[in-house]
């Protein structure tokens, strides 16, 4: 089964998008968006893993050994970090929502309502 | 739109993508032999060019560095409109006590709680400016232990309590860090270029293979990608649980 | 395809389904930490430990601790805005 990671690559995508498509509360939403992103870094890392290597530290190993891709990682690493604090960005937005509003479910809320509706 | 409709739609998308998937999945490299150039160009380079012995650091702040400099900034953005929405509408009328919600049972700190974090909180920063500092030769670097000093200040919280907290960790210095951090990393960038070099060309002497001062403008990178990781995450912990202070008027009951 | 990464991968799937059904905000949040987790195993089985490092720090502590804060502050808004 050498296309398992694609396919749970895939799998990860689509149940996150299932969610956000279905959420009855924003926080639920939020964190399903972050399983969206969870499933790139599970395809980008597959991409760059090679069989029987060592990670790309040469510390205890010699410079020469087989070693894993490192550009992936340093794309995944930077992404994680990040992708934290816009989840966090989000979440400001939706206490501001609440606030506002009064409510958390997102099929209640119709976008540009304006004052006097 | 009503919810049956939008499930109706997704509904049909996932089936229309289900074979298209399928054929991008048998057409990848197989998992495990991966076909990419760059990857093994960087391990076999990397070495002998910049005397580092972490591949991915190196990748993150020599080779691919314009990217994590948009990166950072992104890092930035993000806590600068996170801490916007939460200041600009907080208002004055709060408390420096946490908000209680009536009708909770209100129990004490467990004894255990608070020597496991007045142990593991300090040990925990240390842990995160090591990891941080070693970003060249283990692995580790400025996002990581970044973020593991920023949980280390959680643990103070978690072990001290809110008022505590508040009176440890103040705005002021966090905001500066990592203002300080972004820039120092923006200004390793251009100083290169006072010397006639590219934008964030390693000017500095790289130091010797697998010790910890090496890589040249590696380092000072990494010290501003680490400040600013810090500084931002622990000021998003900061302005979220100041959002759940109590009333000046329900403390005065 | 060795066992353990057939394991991993599996228990990754499972953990991203977890989160997505739960629909309690607050029972989400373990949900989200016990991702946070297989994720981090499933990085260290796959030869990047630098990454692993990072997703354990956020995915387990801050990212959950992100939500619980912002559950608390909805709360508490919620009980103000009745008084």
């Amino acid at each position: 089964m050498s296309v398992l990671p694609w396919l749970v690559a895939a799998w990860l995508f689509g149940v996150g998008v299932y969610g956000v498509a279905t959420s009855r509360n924003f926080i639920h939403l939020i964190g399903c968006l972050s399983v969206c992103q969870s499933s790139t870094y599970v395809l980008l890392l597959s991409l760059g893993y090679r069989w029987k290597a060592v990670a790309p530290i040469f510390y205890d190993h010699p410079p020469g050994t087989l070693a894993v891709d490192p550009v992936v990682q340093a794309l995944v690493l930077t992404d994680i970090v990040v992708g934290a604090t816009i989840t966090a960005l989000l979440l400001a937005m939706a206490l501001r929502v609440d606030a506002k509003h009064g409510t958390l479910d997102p099929q209640e809320l119709r976008p540009l309502q304006g004052e006097g509706h | 739109m009503s919810p049956r409709t939008r499930l109706a739609l997704l509904c049909l998308a996932g089936a229309c993508l289900t074979v298209p998937i399928w054929k991008v999945a048998q057409a990848l490299p197989p998992f495990g032999a991966p076909t990419g150039a760059y990857g093994p160009a960087v391990n076999a380079l990397g070495p002998p060019l910049r005397h580092v012995s972490n591949m991915v650091s190196a990748v993150n702040f020599d080779f691919r560095g314009f990217d994590t400099l948009g990166e950072e900034f992104m890092l930035l953005c993000a806590v600068t409109g996170a801490v916007l929405l939460l200041r600009g509408t907080r208002g004055e009328s709060l408390a420096d006590k946490a908000g209680i919600i009536p009708g909770r049972p209100r129990e004490r700190r467990a004894d255990a709680t608070i020597l496991i974090c007045r142990i593991f909180g300090p040990l925990t920063l240390v842990f995160g400016l090591y990891m941080a500092l070693h970003a060249t030769v283990t692995p580790g670097g400025g996002f990581q232990g970044g973020v593991v000093a920023a949980s280390g200040l959680l643990m103070v919280y978690l072990g001290e309590g809110y008022e505590t907290w508040r009176k440890l960790v103040r705005s002021r210095v966090l905001d500066v860090m990592e203002a300080g951090g972004a820039l120092l990393f923006a200004m390793a960038g251009l100083s290169p270029m006072l010397t006639g070099a590219a934008f964030m060309q390693n000017v500095l002497p790289l130091g010797a293979f697998k010790d910890m001062l090496s890589g040249g403008l590696m380092l000072v990178e990494n010290v501003g990608v680490g400040f600013a990781v810090a500084g931002g995450f622990a000021m998003l912990f900061l302005e979220f649980m100041e959002e759940t202070r109590a009333l000046k008027s329900e403390t005065q009951e | 395809m060795s066992l353990i990464l057939g394991l991993l991968l599996g228990l990754a799937a499972l953990a991203g389904l977890g989160v997505v059904l739960s629909r309690d905000p607050r029972r989400q949040v373990m949900a989200m930490a016990a991702n946070g987790l297989a994720l981090t195993l499933l990085f260290f089985a796959l030869q990047a430990p630098d990454v692993a490092l990072s997703e354990l720090t956020v995915g387990t502590a801050a990212t959950p601790l992100l939500f619980l804060v912002t559950l608390a502050a909805v709360r508490m808004n919620r009980v103000r805005q009745r008084k």
